[in-house]
């Protein structure tokens, strides 16, 4: 995934809109150079942060718990609605979804992999084995 | 010979350590007890130096729904302090704790009773009193205040289970956020400052479409059955905090597009209570009139919809409040810097350091709109009541401080 960013250039971004946002262009400029934003690949995709195995693995397991505690979820509330049960279970699922969405944020957005400090000190680790895309 | 006099004096915890230095020049430390015991059989003087770690580390309360990912209120906070917050290092790689150089925030969660299965088999949600220890809750809370180290317990979401404790070192800024900072009548009384994110339930029903929608297990249905079953819990358990709230942030779908149901332009209410020590509300133009300021025409042009604000007076469940509003969204940074230029007590310490702080999370949702703008105010004036705070203690060492 290489990037076409340099820090030292005022013009990182080949595929940025053109002259027609100017005053937008002129002011990421800016805000690159403050080092207030991240630079993105050529294509304008941000850089996925996802670094170790871990991530994918906790990523991937989130995934499937969302599906499947939507199914329990359904199953719960079809026999009775208003119990405790079915309550709990749609908690569940916004449990789930919320980690699953704090993760794609920090992957996303904050560009770091949760597991790196924890990858610095241990990694030997099976978690901590490089994610190959 | 220095003679300070003592006036009300702090009952020694365990913070404190006593020595007995062999210099004979004491200077004097705002945080050190001296006491000159003068022997009538020698003419040496003994002298006793007790250290108290005096404890300035202010707490904050935030109360909101849904995790502790509240990444982007917490992140702009933080900022405002300076330095970013990152997880602990080398620690459980689930922790939900952030710590900057001046600011700690925990999550809640952390204080649950109940793992996932065993609220599950006691059928309560994580929105019930039942499933939190509020008495340990108090207990760390509370000793962090007083400058003592704790080992917090730690919630991990991914796995449902309670794993083993973490260290967590008394901060100068110290932010607890979840479900409840504000239900325990005892941590009320420790927090310095509370804030609570309303969030209406249009729009969170649109937030949580643009979060859940692509994931696979996700349809419109099961979007909406999740926030309905939860609803009664959240009612019962949650709402009924934010009259204890010193700021409450209202989130509202806008009233400037008709039957706008994407969520996406936001009328955002920062609703401040009078009388909150060491916090001054923000106001517009004239502090305690009522005013309505559409700051787009001639010299500000605006894309649609616009922006539309608003200030006042009102009453909020008994309380005197004063209510700043924003319907609409800047997509320019000289909207942002103009309004900025008309806010009056926001408590920057330069012109356009809201407009910064803004900028610094461009890509964070809110960024053009009254929470991200909110969220930042709220980080300045959280900003200013810690150095009024530290100012005040230091003025009078031994006094006690607001229990």
């Amino acid at each position: 995934m290489a990037s076409s960013f340099t820090p030292m250039s005022l013009n990182p971004y080949s595929s940025f809109r053109s002259a027609s946002n100017g005053e937008i262009n002129s002011t990421k400029k800016i805000m690159i150079k403050m080092n207030m934003i991240t630079p993105s690949s050529k294509d304008g995709t941000p850089l996925k942060a996802m670094k170790f195995k871990g991530t994918q693995m906790r990523e991937k397991k989130l995934t499937e718990m969302i599906e499947q505690k939507v199914v329990e979820a359904n199953q719960v509330c079809g026999e009775d609605e208003t119990s405790d049960e079915c309550k709990v279970a749609w908690d569940e699922v916004e449990e789930i979804s919320q980690a699953k969405a704090d993760l794609r944020l920090k992957l996303e957005k904050l560009h770091q992999d949760p597991l790196e400090s924890f990858c610095q000190e241990n990694p030997e680790t099976d978690e901590c084995r490089i994610y190959e895309d | 010979m220095a003679v300070s006099t003592v006036h009300t004096v702090q009952s020694l915890s365990s913070t404190c350590s006593i020595s007995n230095p062999t210099k004979s020049h004491l200077g004097f430390n705002q945080k050190q007890l001296v006491f000159f015991k003068k022997t009538t059989t020698t003419t040496r003087r003994a002298t006793t130096v007790i250290t108290c770690s005096a404890g300035d580390t202010v707490v904050i309360g935030l109360a909101a729904d849904s995790g502790c990912g509240k990444s982007t209120f917490m992140r702009r906070l933080t900022s405002v302090f300076g330095g970013a917050a990152e997880p602990p290092k080398g620690g459980n790689p689930d922790s939900n704790t952030l710590i900057s150089d001046t600011t700690t925030v925990i999550c809640l969660d952390d204080y649950h009773s109940l793992d996932r299965t065993g609220r599950k088999e006691k059928g309560v949600t994580a929105l019930d009193p039942r499933a939190n220890n509020f008495d340990l809750m108090y207990e760390q809370v509370k000793a962090i205040k007083s400058g003592v180290a704790v080992e917090k317990p730690i919630y991990n979401h991914v796995t449902g289970l309670i794993d083993p404790p973490e260290l967590i070192k008394p901060p100068k800024i110290f932010v607890i956020e979840g479900l409840h900072p504000m239900y325990d009548a005892r941590v009320r009384e420790l927090l310095d400052f509370s804030i609570y994110l309303d969030i209406s339930n249009e729009v969170k029903f649109a937030w949580k479409i643009q979060r859940d929608m692509a994931e696979r297990g996700h349809s419109l249905e099961s979007i909406k059955a999740s926030i309905e079953a939860r609803k009664p819990d959240f009612d019962a358990y949650i709402d009924p905090q934010k009259q204890y709230a010193d700021a409450v942030i209202e989130v509202l779908p806008t009233e400037l597009i008709p039957d706008d149901n994407e969520g996406k332009v936001l009328r955002v209410r920062l609703i401040m209570k009078e009388g909150v020590k060491y916090f001054n509300p923000v106001y517009l133009f004239d502090e305690g009139s009522t005013i309505s300021w559409i700051p787009c025409g001639r010299k500000l042009t605006c894309s649609y919809p616009g922006i539309k604000f608003s200030y006042g007076p009102e009453t909020y469940f008994g309380h005197e409040v004063s209510v700043l509003e924003m319907d609409g969204q800047f997509d320019r940074l000289d909207e942002l810097i103009y309004i900025e230029s008309h806010l009056s007590s926001i408590s920057t310490k330069f012109y356009g350091e809201v407009t910064q702080q803004m900028l610094k999370h461009a890509d964070f949702p809110g960024s053009n709109n009254g929470t991200g703008l909110f969220q930042t105010i709220v980080g300045l004036k959280i900003r200013d009541l810690y150095e009024q705070i530290v100012a005040s203690k230091s003025g009078a060492p031994l006094e006690a401080t607001k229990t």
